[in-house]
């Protein structure tokens, strides 16, 4: 049986179903992005984690020269250490049938008769290499996906310049290769970049590795940390061109889903306080609307002896039956969006398999922080309305006390109409409902700039990249630096129109105790094709000798233009040489260093060597020029300006503009929600005396214009508002999401602030319209008989 | 009286309000015509159908059969922007809750009008007509019942109507402020020949009418013509 204090609950709920939805959209936008926040970093941290457990991911990683297998046996001496796998891994450029340039990859050795300790593969489709047979090989899912490759199919392999037929067995995933993309490459191109697998006999034959190996991997002893091994290791394998190691932090697949973990957990707390604060305000606006018209009912409930608490909680049911409807859709909402946006992962992250898992603790969390939310904003009002003594709560409220408005007691009151007076001063005498709308409607427009900022930031990367850092049509990297004459062999390919040379290094650059590895670029002085960017968009004229490296750089080690930076040059004759620090570039790339290249060459004292060219190539002969270059077994590997921009409009753009869509709903909500609120209680509230303009002879019209000039003057301060909060919302998140790896610029365009004013605009006068609808169906005489 | 020209006529005229049983009929065929300048009283129990009547005369709702025409013009098939033209150009409406704009002082209350009436009079004359002109600047919540009411009536002649509709204008208030309301209407009633219908419960108002016209069962039951009317002044219950 239901309670008739409960019966009483239903029904008023039923007259203000509008409000009662409207206030539970709201806090379920904001619910639904916690719970699809959190049910991703809960899916993808679970998944990740559960993927390097069965497949045994490395803790530590190093590239090396040369090293004998038995130096592994020494590896596995150091404190700390659990398990060593030692192997081959090797760049390789590839013939793939179909695709007109050529592709490169990294090809890995497997043990030729075991399973491999440490980074085991899992097979998606085919079978294993059957173990002694030769010509086989394994091959990473994007790339096979990407060229619509199939167990059985044939790739042509250039194996340390001698091409190879190779019949694909099987398609695999490896927890190394989450995210699958060349080294150093800030966007994946699986098209023309992939990942192989081949028997270790095979490669250490090709590459005159017998008995030695260029890659290890190694698991830490449970509690052992990762930094006393690294730096044991790296003393151990100088001798052997040892590159660094680097733990899982350093790691290039690991990193990528952490940042986006990382992301997600900004989106998980950022979004849902905010929308939630705007539900609390508009649960309030909606119940002391309740409570005031309630208010000889409550005197009544309390003289036939409810108590207090009684009271209390009867209207905090109000709330709490928003936020069970807020929980519902939040969690219906967070679970679509969740599940789009994980089909949207598979385009990033190769798992063996990456579902939604719903963060069952997301769910009574939201229930929670919104029913917290909701009491917050009305728990005062209902209390006040709770201990007012029975003999005064039904009296009626005091009147309303108004005063000329201030904008009117600046001397312009004539100028004013009636229906702008009353509109203003409405304003004045409520300004906690004219703040919360304000908030509202600003945040609405806040969250609208975000996801245009990050759009427009990164086209400006790419624009920068691509059109003002580099004017190639397409790069090549050689297998092994070569001699500097090889260029000019480059010169005769056909369609070439210009060619630059470049000298690419590994290195480490230090500055006080702080240290990043990373390649530095030797350029010619004036490169016309890969351009050093300094302050101003000007381009930087390399030194004779020197570095220029990127301001992110100099900032995380601390240097400044003329310090003397420490370079320990980690291939070849491995020379450690201080250099001076000559000029920062300013452009995107978060760390990179720059050199004249003949300086690099001396530094580096191997000749006059390069690592490979850019080119310019006349369109017409394009075709031929990467038939020629498939030729030439010395390239390691190709990439074009063109699919690389492809790529990014199809996989980086497609995703932003789901989240910009996501993002463009709750805005609407919340601009639709938060003015249909305030309308609707204006309407309420003032059902008398719109009603009194309509009989004295009022059109519709002009008393709807009552109601809108007080959107309108509301909006007019609010959309001013939401954009400078916007431009502190994109600030903020830029900020939090740029690390060293990741460097967006904050692009705020008059687009993107016009398209916020936009939506806002409909999303409000959409609304204002449905209530003026409602201003048509105003019983005249029925408000004006009812004593006030 | 007679020789008045005529300004609402009334024929048959029947209200019927829900359907089924919840069916009310609230003017079951009234027939009646009402002169310019006259000041007429209806009397009559709750729910004999003096609301509704007035509600239909200024163009606050449509009946359901019968005649209503204003100077000819034929009220029961005007439409919404009709109605509200009338009520605009033609009507005074004072209701027994004064009905003020409580963010507009007493002189924009009356202003208000004058945004919208085609020859209306300064919101002072109003006002001054009502002996309000020591108050013009005082927001509704600053003046007492009375002293609103005669606002909501200075706010209704403003317009300069040609009829001035009255539900029990005095309900809420004491003997002397009513009295003073009541000579407010009637003096509007004088100087400016407005036709005024007042509804009351209260039957010593019926002397200051021309005529009485006493409801019973949402129809008009008999009508009593004065002789003379009594000033509002004499009147006291």
């Amino acid at each position: 049986m239901i309670s008739l204090l409960n019966r009483k609950l239903w029904r008023d709920l039923r007259r203000m179903t509008g409000q009662a939805v409207a206030v539970a959209l709201v806090m379920g936008c904001g619910l639904a992005m916690m719970i699809m926040a959190r049910s991703l970093i809960y899916s993808l941290e679970s998944t990740r984690q559960e993927y390097y457990e069965a497949n045994r991911f490395a803790d530590v990683f190093d590239l090396l020269k040369r090293a004998p297998n038995a130096i592994a046996a020494r590896i596995a001496e150091i404190a700390g250490v659990a398990t060593v796998q030692v192997g081959i891994s090797q760049q390789v450029t590839l013939d793939v049938p179909g695709l007109d340039e050529p592709a490169s990859g990294n090809v890995r050795s497997l043990p030729d008769f075991a399973s491999p300790e440490l980074n085991r593969l899992f097979l998606r489709a085919g079978r294993w290499l059957t173990p002694g047979m030769r010509r086989e090989v394994l091959v990473g899912e994007a790339f096979a996906d990407a060229n619509h490759l199939q167990p059985g199919d044939a790739i042509a392999m250039l194996l340390n310049g001698k091409r190879q037929e190779l019949r694909i067995a099987g398609i695999v995933l490896s927890p190394e290769f989450i995210f699958e993309s060349r080294p150093g490459a800030a966007l994946p191109d699986n098209r023309t970049y992939g990942t192989f697998w081949m028997p270790y006999k095979e490669l250490a034959a090709a590459f005159d590795l017998d008995g030695a190996f260029n890659f290890l991997s190694l698991t830490l002893a449970p509690g052992a940390s990762a930094s006393p091994v690294i730096a044991q290791l790296d003393r151990l394998l100088t001798p052997y061109g040892g590159r660094g190691a680097y733990g899982r932090a350093d790691h290039p697949s690991h990193i990528r889903v952490s940042d986006e973990i990382r992301v997600l957990h900004i989106l998980s707390i950022g979004f849902p306080v905010v929308f939630l604060g705007v539900a609390a305000f508009m649960t309030n606006a909606v119940l002391s609307r309740l409570l005031a018209l309630q208010r000889e009912q409550i005197a009544i409930l309390k003289a036939f002896g409810f108590s207090n608490r009684q009271i209390v909680m009867h209207y905090l049911k109000f709330a709490f039956v928003m936020v069970g409807a807020a929980t519902v859709f939040g969690g219906c909402g967070g679970v679509v969006l969740g599940h789009r946006l994980v089909v949207m992962y598979h385009r990033f992250f190769r798992f063996p398999e990456l579902a939604f898992r719903l963060d069952h603790t997301a769910l009574p969390l939201a229930l929670l922080v919104s029913a917290g939310a909701a009491t917050a904003g009305v728990f005062s009002a209902v209390r006040r309305a709770a201990r007012l003594p029975p003999a005064e709560a039904m009296r009626p409220e005091p009147p309303a006390s108004y005063r000329p408005a201030l904008v009117e007691r600046s001397g312009i009151a004539h100028f004013l109409s009636h229906t702008f007076r009353i509109a203003v001063r409405n304003l004045e005498r409520k300004p906690a409902q004219a703040l919360f709308t304000v908030a509202g409607l600003a945040l609405a427009t806040g969250i609208l700039i975000v996801p245009n900022a990050f759009r427009d930031g990164v086209t400006e990367i790419m624009d920068f990249q691509w059109d003002i850092v580099q004017r190639q049509d397409l790069t090549i990297g050689l297998v092994e630096p070569g001699n500097a004459r090889v260029h000019h062999l480059f010169r005769q390919l056909p369609g070439v129109m210009a060619v630059e040379p470049f000298r690419s290094a590994f290195v480490r650059i230090g500055f006080g105790h702080r240290r990043r590895q990373l390649a530095i670029q030797g350029l010619p002085p004036n490169s016309v094709h890969s351009r050093v960017i300094g302050e101003s968009s000007r381009q930087i004229r390399l030194p004779q000798s020197g570095l220029v490296i990127s301001s992110k750089l100099a900032e995380v080690l601390g240097a400044r233009v003329g310090d003397e930076l420490l370079v320990e040059v980690l291939e070849g004759k491995r020379p450690v040489r201080t250099v001076r620090l000559m000029g920062l570039a300013e452009d995107f790339s978060s760390m990179a260093a720059y050199m004249d290249m003949h300086a690099l060459n001396r530094l580096l004292d191997e000749g006059d060597v390069i690592s490979g060219a850019s080119f310019k190539i006349d369109a017409a002969h394009r075709g031929e020029f990467l038939h020629a270059l498939k030729g030439i077994p010395r390239v390691s590997w190709v990439t074009i300006k063109e699919s690389l921009r492809d790529n990014f409009r199809q996989t980086t753009a497609a995703s932003i503009g789901l989240i910009q869509m996501i993002y463009l709903v709750f805005a609407m909500v919340v601009a639709f929600g938060v003015v249909y609120n305030n309308a609707r209680i204006s309407l309420a509230e003032r059902a008398r005396e719109l009603a009194t303009l309509r009989v004295i002879g009022f059109s519709r019209r002009e008393v709807g214009t009552v109601l809108v000039t007080e959107l309108v003057i509301l909006a007019l301060i609010a959309v001013p508002l939401g954009l400078l909060l916007g431009t502190g919302f994109a600030t903020g998140i830029l900020r939090e999401v740029n690390t060293e790896t990741v460097r967006l610029p904050l692009i705020l365009s008059a687009s993107n602030y016009a398209f916020a004013v936009l939506v806002v605009t409909i999303a409000s006068s959409l609304s204002a319209l449905v209530v003026l609808r409602k201003l048509s169906h105003l019983n005249l005489i029925g408000v004006l008989k009812a004593p006030e | 009286m007679a020789a008045r020209p005529q300004v609402f006529r009334v024929r048959g005229l029947t209200k019927v309000y829900g359907m089924g049983t919840a069916e009310v009929r609230a003017l079951a065929g009234v027939d009646l015509d009402l002169f310019e300048g006259e000041m007429v009283v209806l009397l009559g129990p709750s729910g004999s159908g003096k609301t509704t009547l007035l509600n239909n005369l200024g163009g606050l709702d449509v009946p359901t059969a019968g005649e209503l025409s204003y100077r000819g013009l034929d009220l029961t098939v005007a439409n919404e922007d009709q109605l509200t033209r009338f009520r605009r150009e033609h009507v005074g409406f004072i209701f027994q809750f004064y009905n003020l704009i409580p963010s507009l002082t007493a002189r924009e209350n009356v202003g208000l009008i004058t945004e919208i009436a085609s020859n209306p009079m300064p919101p002072e004359t109003a006002l001054g007509l009502v002996n309000l002109s020591a108050r013009l600047d005082h927001f509704p919540a600053q003046l007492s019942g009375g002293e609103q009411q005669r606002v909501a009536i200075a706010r209704a002649i403003a317009k300069r109507p040609e009829v001035l509709l009255c539900d029990e204008p005095t309900g809420a208030l004491d003997v002397r402020t009513g009295i003073v309301v009541l000579e407010a209407i009637q003096r509007v009633n004088r100087e400016m020949g407005t036709l005024t219908v007042l509804i009351t419960h209260n039957a010593v108002m019926a002397d200051m009418a021309d005529r009485v016209i006493y409801f019973s069962d949402g129809r008009v039951h008999h009508i009593r013509t004065n002789e003379h009317r009594a000033p509002a002044s004499s009147l006291n219950w």
